[in-house]
């Protein structure tokens, strides 16, 4: 006789975050969700691995923004994917450096993210490596099982594949509606609703 | 709520503390493998030990959440100043789902299943497969790559990502498989400054893992 509704597969917030509850986040306190986010189950997302120096030129008198891992809005994590934030050496100190997603990203399933900054509307597929500190600009399609290396910057309205990846065709005009991914927001969660025909 | 008997809190449920993060409970599955964890090594809370072998950890040594070290194949041993990552996992089975177990050496002693060597790095959902393999030192093994049973890896090798070494292979120092499996050979001169690099990077994680070897033990 439990006192609270029987529970869903997801925990969904007031923002509209859907988070699976199989979903594996380490380091909550670190990890800012834009809101109508779904992160599905088997999801790692490694907010533990936060800045250990403060950035250079930081906004005098700010609260000290330890954000590890930020994710934009509509953002769909697949299965399985894995962020987590690239690090290196600086000025001779090993420290990471924070991930940030835009809106309306799609990561496939079994997908390793460790790039610096991934714009708005990219498509990335299944089973591909995102590099350390790889920039992805907005509307990239990356195919599956690219390998992006590190460092390595996408333009934006790219299509790249390949191990290692390389830029193999452009988005074609009229194309771009296909990043929209409200609705592929509205097909899962605790009252998933059928897709639109 | 009755006062005769202590509400019980299911292990499930999550509210009076703030949550730090969200981990599902790890299934421990199989025997607790025996373990010899230098003192000074890093092991998170929700790695994976399983298997009737030894697994020994050596010191300075970052074993990631949900990394999985399986000595059903035999002993696994991981290098001083080793970083494994998340969701590696040393001592796996083949594709076929069979533990290799390693051939004994001349003087007839177990291979055991892995070897790691001292600044060895295995990324993120990696897989080293049982039966005496071995990784040489300073070797990074990439995102997704696989090792097949029974190969020898060189030193200060570099597998890049979801490339695979097949079973038995030996692999020479300063062998770089990139794209596919093309190889090369890394010339720069650069395996101090790694190994320098490395140090400070587990300096940094020590840190940032809470380590809890006495889970294991």
């Amino acid at each position: 006789m439990s006192r609270r509704p029987p529970r869903g597969e997801y925990i969904e917030t007031d923002t509209g975050n859907k988070v699976a509850r199989k979903a594996t986040l380490v380091g909550t306190q670190n990890i800012m969700l834009g809101g109508k986010t779904v992160i599905q189950p088997d999801v790692m997302i490694r907010g533990d691995l936060a800045r250990t120096i403060p950035p250079a030129q930081s906004a005098s008198g700010g609260p000290a923004n330890n954000t590890a891992v930020a994710i934009g809005r509509y953002c769909f994590l697949s299965r399985g994917c894995c962020l987590r934030p690239p690090g290196r050496m600086y000025k001779g100190v090993f420290t990471f450096m924070p991930l940030r997603l835009g809106d309306h990203v799609f990561v496939g399933p079994g997908t390793v993210v460790q790039a610096a900054q991934i714009g708005n509307h990219v498509h990335i597929g299944g089973k591909v490596v995102i590099g350390e500190f790889a920039i992805i600009k907005d509307y990239v399609k990356v195919l599956d099982g690219s390998v992006v290396p590190p460092n390595m910057v996408i333009p934006s309205f790219s299509i790249v594949a390949g191990q290692p990846a390389r830029i193999i065709g452009e988005i074609p005009e009229g194309g771009i509606e296909a990043f929209e991914l409200r609705d592929l927001y509205k097909t899962v969660g605790n009252n998933p609703q059928p897709t639109a025909p | 709520m009755s006062s005769a008997t202590p509400s019980p809190v299911p292990s499930s449920a999550h509210g009076h503390h703030k949550r730090h993060s969200i981990l599902p409970a790890v299934s421990q599955s199989g025997p607790k493998p025996p373990v010899q964890f230098s003192s000074s090594c890093t092991i998170a809370d929700s790695a994976l030990l399983t298997g009737p072998h030894t697994i020994i950890v050596s010191t300075e040594s970052v074993i990631h959440p949900r990394a999985r070290l399986e000595s059903l194949g035999g002993r696994v041993t991981v290098g001083r100043r080793c970083i494994v990552h998340e969701r590696a996992c040393l001592g796996a089975a083949d594709l076929q789902g069979r533990y290799h177990k390693g051939s004994p050496d001349k003087e007839g002693r177990s291979m055991g299943a892995v070897t790691l060597g001292d600044y060895v790095t295995v990324e993120v959902g990696a897989q080293v497969e049982s039966g005496g393999t071995v990784i040489g030192e300073g070797t990074t093994v990439g995102i997704g790559t696989r090792v097949g049973a029974g190969a020898v890896v060189g030193k200060h090798c570099t597998l890049t990502a979801n490339s695979t070494v097949a079973a038995g292979e030996v692999i020479p120092d300063y062998t770089v498989i990139y794209s596919n499996g093309l190889r090369r050979i890394d010339r720069r001169g650069v395996s101090e400054l790694k190994n320098k690099a490395q140090a400070r990077q587990i300096d940094v994680l020590r840190r940032m893992i809470p380590s809890n070897p006495g889970k294991f033990q």
